[in-house]
């Protein structure tokens, strides 16, 4: 796990001493948060002229001269707080959050994973001026594509960078159906397989229901039979076998780590 | 201990700081009690261990990540930023923009000169030759100025126009100087551009009612704010032209890093100069177009020309008495951190 990861994440030291990846979030995904606080600039926009119609009624029916000129002046100032202010604030009073990037779960963050401050907001949205050139976000969309972090003219200056905080519900033990009489009588007693691959049809089988029936037999099929010469045994269904392998392969580990417990005296730690 | 022990063994921790974060982000951590705060301090410190121990035992990558996205969480919620102190916008503005506008007076001189010398040529050019406005200024534009500091100008604004001009000039006259600053992102020549083409087209109007006979009119409406918004002008150029040479002259740093070091400094300039602005921007809509007699306006206008040097030129050079609040709740905008003055 290396900075120069051919993804779209990045490592960060954290000061307790862990590197822990972020997700970047691509250009796609920035513009769909982008369009929700236009929305929201929008309807405070029109809120805000509302409030200011109902308050200047009473002074246009009473025929006080100026009202409208006075208002027009108050939503000229309501524009410019929002056009250079709506960003720059949420970000910095929301830790990095506008209300659309919190919707999509994204996040301002300095390039060392640190949360951004007043300074940080305020560089990079200043400089989104210079993003929107010369039409629609043109240079930004340009500068995302060229950095490897997905990072607009704005962040370059920052420092920042645009993560996306998915919250993943995998953390539950993966369970496999244990072999049935019929499947163990043929089943190998040792099955060897590396790290790497334990970890390739771990994250496979926890894919497998998403993926559906067709697709996943589809997919475990381009490595089954490869794993079944090796191990000497057959099942027709390329997914189950790749189930019982990895229920297999993964039992030593349990007895080992048993072991280097001391729950098994006889077996050395080092059997892992 | 294989994955699966791993997973049972801690996954309650984790959906109890999962649970946590939540509540946090509901309800901001200042509203959470102190037990639930150290609770999730003590937890995210227990998920520290538990990342590299997933990460050094070779787990599945999906509970690596799903753990990584919870460190990061809590990450970014326990290290949140210091906040911001009314105390330090004043030590900013009586103290740190000031000085760090004499500490980059080059770039302040070469912004000048950039702003300035194509505003004089726009008034020569335009009172001397005649059709040399009509060729350079949108005849449109010209026609409102005209009309702006012509004759019914005498009376005074109407009511309300007040309110209207100073929420235009706000729009308006701080967005150019915000552009003014961004656009040196392209290496400062978009700050280039914009100080000479803004210098023009203030020059050409200025000299275009100077010659056709409102001269009075226009230069005491423009005397009493423009110390202050073409000064900001300026400032927000140099700062432009500051981040444009940042990327050029890297002293041996990558060009980001360069940026990234003044970036502080360079922020300063362009907030310092949003405030002379928004000054100016009142003065703008609600003294400059008061029927006061000229010699008044005129008087006041050199009087703040003067209070704006004197407080550029002078303002937090007495040491003794700086405040220097504590690192870290400033951010690069309080206290000349060394970072900012060794550059």
């Amino acid at each position: 796990m290396t900075d120069a990861a051919i993804d779209t994440t990045v490592a960060i030291e954290a000061p307790e001493q862990i590197r822990f990846r972020y997700r970047l979030a691509g250009p796609s995904l920035r513009a769909v948060a982008h369009l929700v606080d236009l929305v929201i600039i929008g309807f405070i926009l029109g809120a805000a002229a509302l409030i200011g119609a109902i308050f200047a009624i009473p002074f246009l029916l009473g025929g006080t001269e100026g009202a409208d000129k006075t208002m027009t002046g108050v939503i000229l100032l309501v524009v410019f707080t929002l056009q250079w202010g709506y960003f720059t604030l949420f970000e910095a009073l929301r830790n990095g959050q506008t209300p659309g990037k919190a919707m999509f779960s994204l996040r301002v963050v300095k390039d060392g994973g640190e949360p951004i401050g007043l300074v940080d907001a305020t560089l990079r949205n200043l400089v989104r001026a210079a993003d929107l050139l010369p039409v629609g976000y043109l240079a930004g969309v340009v500068s995302m594509l060229i950095d490897p972090r997905f990072r607009r003219l704005g962040d370059l200056v920052a420092g920042t960078m645009v993560v996306v905080e998915d919250r993943l519900t995998v953390a539950t033990p993966l369970y496999v159906m244990p072999p049935t009489p019929d499947e163990a009588r043929t089943l190998p007693m040792r099955v060897v397989l590396d790290a790497d691959e334990l970890r390739a049809i771990e994250a496979f089988l926890r894919r497998a229901i998403e993926l559906g029936p067709e697709l996943s037999a589809e997919l475990a099929a381009t490595v089954a039979a490869g794993l079944a010469r090796r191990h000497g045994y057959w099942h027709s269904d390329p997914v189950r076998l790749l189930a019982l392998l990895y229920l297999r392969a993964s039992e030593p580990l349990r007895l080992a780590g048993a072991a280097a417990r001391g729950a098994i005296p006889g077996l050395p730690a080092s059997a892992r | 201990m294989t994955q699966d022990e791993f997973i049972i063994a801690h996954q309650s921790e984790w959906a109890e700081l999962d649970q946590l974060l939540g509540e946090s982000r509901d309800r901001g951590v200042k509203r959470m009690s102190p037990f639930a705060i150290s609770r999730l301090a003590a937890l995210y410190r227990g998920l520290s261990a538990d990342v590299a121990r997933a990460e050094g035992s070779r787990f599945g990558d999906d509970l690596l990540a799903h753990l990584e996205r919870l460190a990061s969480r809590a990450h970014a919620l326990l290290y949140k930023a210091p906040p911001w102190r009314i105390r330090v916008a004043w030590n900013f503005l009586s103290r740190e923009f000031p000085r760090t506008l004499r500490r980059r007076s080059g770039y302040f001189t070469a912004a000048s000169v950039l702003f300035f010398v194509p505003m004089i040529l726009g008034i020569v050019g335009a009172i001397v030759s005649p059709g040399f406005a009509e060729r350079v200024v949108p005849a449109s534009a010209l026609a409102q100025a005209a009309d702006n500091f012509g004759d019914r100008y005498g009376g005074g604004r109407g009511a309300g126009e007040g309110a209207l001009m100073t929420g235009f000039y706000v729009y308006n006259n701080v967005g150019i100087a915000f552009r003014c600053f961004a656009m040196g992102v392209f290496f400062g020549l978009g700050s280039v551009f914009f100080l000479v083409f803004n210098g023009v087209m203030i020059g050409v109007v200025l000299g275009y009612v100077v010659r056709i006979g409102h001269g009075d009119n226009i230069l005491s409406f423009v005397a009493s704010h423009s110390p202050f918004e073409l000064t900001a002008i300026v400032i927000s150029g140099a700062a432009g032209l500051q981040m444009g040479m940042s990327l050029v002259r890297t002293h041996g740093e990558t060009r980001l890093g360069s940026l990234r070091r003044q970036g502080p400094e360079i922020l300063r300039l362009v907030l310092g100069a949003a405030v002379m602005l928004l000054i100016a921007a009142l003065i703008e809509g609600n003294y400059s177009g008061s029927a006061l007699p000229i010699p008044i306006k005129l008087a006041s206008g050199a009087a703040l020309t003067l209070a704006v040097v004197a407080y550029l030129a002078f303002a937090g050079r007495d040491d003794s008495k700086s405040v220097t609040p504590p690192a870290g709740v400033l951010e690069g905008l309080g206290a000349e951190d060394a970072r900012g003055s060794s550059a």
